[in-house]
């Protein structure tokens, strides 16, 4: 068969007016073996879709597969959704031990149609990739009905092409660590990194080792600058003054001892591990920290403060965290719909930062007072969530963030000149766009 | 001979009266029917895969739409050959190669020749430096990282508290020190296993020609360049030959302690990004056939020139 022709337009239409959520699931299954073996372009456009009503008469088994359960929310969540709803059971499968190779593991699942997993617990800059394959249901409506308990910054990481295709479940976003015995709260990128240059033990550390980390800790500073990598419709338009300035400004912290040159080699570990020595005077890293540091003789003279702005403008950061894909090879979606249901619920929410140290997508949890014993830093991270915006969104996410962190770094560690690098930069995400 | 006699329905008087090249024909038929689930074996396990990875580095595969992919013919191939990324991953390979190897083929021979020895717990000490060839790639990568933290890792401190220079450096950060920091991890985890090749070729080299060489008066420096050394060529073009295919097939070292940066991205390390993260199917492919290629025409060049001897014993045996 012609693999370029747009699928079935006829049939396809058909199957939209179904309301049943089975019939559609029945209809899409039926124009898959017809187009024999499935190999069909089973795009964005063509999937089926979620039904929020669904979730109250769900029963049956649900299986939730996603990373290795660190803090526990994953079983957690799903043992007390089991036990509160009574009529389906949820169990949670650990099918990678780093983001990675989780990321593999649902990828091969997916690619093989597996019906194994019914919900996928997915990084929010895996959004665009798997909903633009079709392996996602579309969540647009359940999103729209639940979309009054959830923060809009984080709804916004499972939009791709006008349509949701997850819920989010909890977020995450950077957060400055402070050394309240030594340096000023920042208030601005510029007086943190002038702050931070004045005495040898004031120093910033942050993650800038060539990985995905830098490209956040870059896009955190890009957005608070006003800049963009691309615009709403999706045109490249990284290659501009913000960027150069960003680029400049990082590059000549670490010349003039604001950053040490040791970041260059930092992800999340060793810049805590760092911070911890009680050498540096800032850091930059996420809100899982705030536990680890209390452990620590820092635990009474630290602060934390939300990611600062560019001098005279506004605030700004990069989301991250992990929403709630229902696959569209799940054979139990109703199911999935209803512990999507709860685990978005205010009260559980609350559970979220109570009990797992996780950001809530529930803006609500945030000035809750027992929430607020837990996490008494929840203030100034409620303020960076909402000050936050997605990563880059689009299904060569992965070559995009590749393009920024390479060319970032090649300038941190003086193998390239601003100017040389902001264009490879433009270039290469033009020719990832431009994928096949 | 014998396994003619073994021959069913084939008694010894009609094989007489055959035609020698019908004997012939029966001989290869029965050579191929003994080699045939070998080569079954061979084929499912290396040919099969090998032949769809190439299949796949000749069309690409769509990112955008699933199932949708397009026959380039060799598009990926000469895309990836006009690449800088590619010739530049192709040099730090080889130099990485070069260097680990020839350290670890100088301190396996010296490890072999200390091990060769007769001294008190040399059984003990063989199994003790074979250690870190047992440890995991990944898990001695880790190590050397935490060795080579600014700051706080131990090599950095010690040079810093010595006063010696490469203190304040931060090693995995700068071009040139983070290549070393990985040839350093490659020559402590592998020199073993050369060394273990190495002792094999010593230990088959007769004591009564080392008995003569002492009746000739030959000193000990003599000994080893004109008896050892050329005895031993063999073994050590073999652990050359596996080292170097090792080599330039690496990986995890600069996945785990540099992710690429600093000049120190690897073939292997182009061809998985390309594959695993970015999902490019074809392209990754033609990268995994073009590295492939590369490591076949260096162990054939290894064989016909350096390996002369391997030939020249297989034919003595013949």
């Amino acid at each position: 068969m012609d693999l370029n022709r747009p699928a079935l337009p006829l049939q396809n239409r058909a199957a939209r007016n179904r309301k049943a959520l089975a019939a559609t699931a029945i209809a899409t299954a039926l124009l898959l073996s017809a187009c024999g073996g499935g190999a069909a372009p089973q795009g964005a456009e063509q999937a089926a879709a979620a039904d929020p009503a669904s979730g109250a008469n769900a029963s049956g088994a649900v299986n939730i597969c996603g990373v290795k359960d660190a803090s526990g929310i994953y079983k957690g969540t799903a043992e007390a959704f089991t036990k509160a709803n009574g009529k389906v059971t949820a169990k949670y499968t650990e099918i990678g031990a780093t983001t990675d190779e989780a990321r593999t593991q649902i990828v091969q699942r997916l690619e093989g149609k597996s019906t194994e997993c019914d919900l996928f617990v997915t990084d929010v800059i895996w959004t665009s990739e798997f909903a633009s394959q079709g392996w996602l249901l579309d969540q647009t409506k359940l999103v729209e009905a639940n979309k009054d308990r959830l923060i809009p910054s984080t709804v916004e990481t499972t939009k791709y092409q006008d349509k949701y295709w997850g819920s989010p479940f909890f977020t995450n976003a950077g957060l400055i660590y402070y050394q309240k015995d030594k340096v000023a709260k920042p208030e601005s990128w510029q007086q943190l990194y002038a702050e931070a240059a004045k005495a040898p033990g004031n120093g910033y550390v942050y993650q800038g080792k060539q990985y995905e980390g830098l490209t956040v800790n870059f896009l955190e500073m890009l957005y608070s600058a006003g800049g963009e990598v691309l615009n709403e419709q999706g045109d490249v338009t990284v290659d501009s003054k913000e960027t150069r300035d960003v680029l400049n400004f990082m590059s000549d912290g670490l010349k003039n001892g604001s950053a040490d040159r040791a970041v260059l080699t930092y992800n999340e570990d060793p810049a805590r591990l760092a911070y911890e020595s009680g050498d540096f005077g800032y850091q930059r890293n996420w809100p899982h920290v705030y536990r680890l540091l209390n452990a620590t003789p820092l635990a009474s003279s630290f602060g934390v403060a939300p990611l600062p702005a560019w001098e005279g403008g506004k605030a700004s950061g990069v989301l991250g965290g992990w929403n709630l894909a229902i696959s569209a090879h799940s054979t139990n979606q109703a199911g999935a719909v209803a512990f999507i249901d709860f685990a978005t619920t205010p009260d559980w929410q609350k559970h979220v930062a109570m009990d797992y140290s996780q950001a809530p997508v529930n803006e609500a949890a945030y000035s809750d007072p027992a929430v607020l014993q837990k996490m008494p830093f929840a203030t100034e991270l409620l303020a960076s969530v909402k000050g936050a915006k997605p990563r880059p969104i689009s299904p060569v996410y992965p070559q995009i963030s590749q393009a920024i962190y390479k060319n970032v770094y090649a300038v941190l560690s003086g193998t390239a000149s601003t100017e040389e690098a902001v264009q490879k930069m433009a270039e290469e995400i033009t020719t990832a766009k431009a994928s096949f | 001979m014998a396994i003619k006699t073994l021959l069913p329905g084939r008694s010894p008087s009609s094989a007489t009266a055959r035609p020698v090249s019908g004997r012939d024909r029966a001989e290869r038929k029965l050579a191929f029917r003994m080699t045939a689930p070998s080569l079954v074996i061979m084929a499912l396990v290396a040919a099969v895969p090998i032949g769809y990875a190439i299949w796949l580095s000749l069309n690409q595969y769509s990112v955008r739409t699933a199932g949708l992919s397009r026959f380039v013919g060799l598009e990926n191939y000469i895309n990836a050959l006009a690449s800088h990324e590619w010739w530049a991953a192709f040099g730090q390979t080889f130099l990485f190669a070069g260097i680990s190897v020839s350290l670890e083929l100088i301190l396996g021979t010296a490890m072999a020749l200390l091990l060769n020895l007769a001294f008190k717990g040399r059984a003990v000490l063989r199994t003790v430096v074979l250690l870190p060839y047992a440890i995991i790639t990944v898990v001695s990568a880790i190590t050397w990282q935490t060795m080579f933290q600014p700051n706080m890792g131990l090599v950095t401190n010690v040079l810093s508290t010595l006063g010696l220079p490469g203190g304040d450096v931060v090693w995995l950060g700068e071009h040139g020190y983070a290549m070393a920091v990985i040839v350093m991890a490659d020559v402590w985890k592998t020199t073993p296993f050369a060394a273990l090749i190495i002792l094999a070729g010593l230990q088959v080299i007769s004591a009564e020609t080392y008995e003569a060489a002492e009746l000739d008066g030959a000193s000990k420096w003599q000994t080893f360049v004109n008896i050892t050394l050329p005895l031993l060529r063999p073994a050590i073009v073999l652990a050359a030959i596996f080292r170097t295919m090792d080599a330039l097939r690496v990986f995890d070292l600069p996945f785990v302690l540099t992710r690429g940066a600093n000049g120190t991205e690897s073939m292997s390390m182009l061809a998985y990004t390309q594959l695993r993260e970015n999902r490019l199917v074809g392209e990754g492919s033609a990268l995994s056939i073009l590295t492939f290629l590369t490591v076949m025409v260096v162990s054939v060049i290894y064989v016909r020139f350096a390996g002369g001897n391997i030939r020249d014993v297989a034919k003595e045996e013949q």
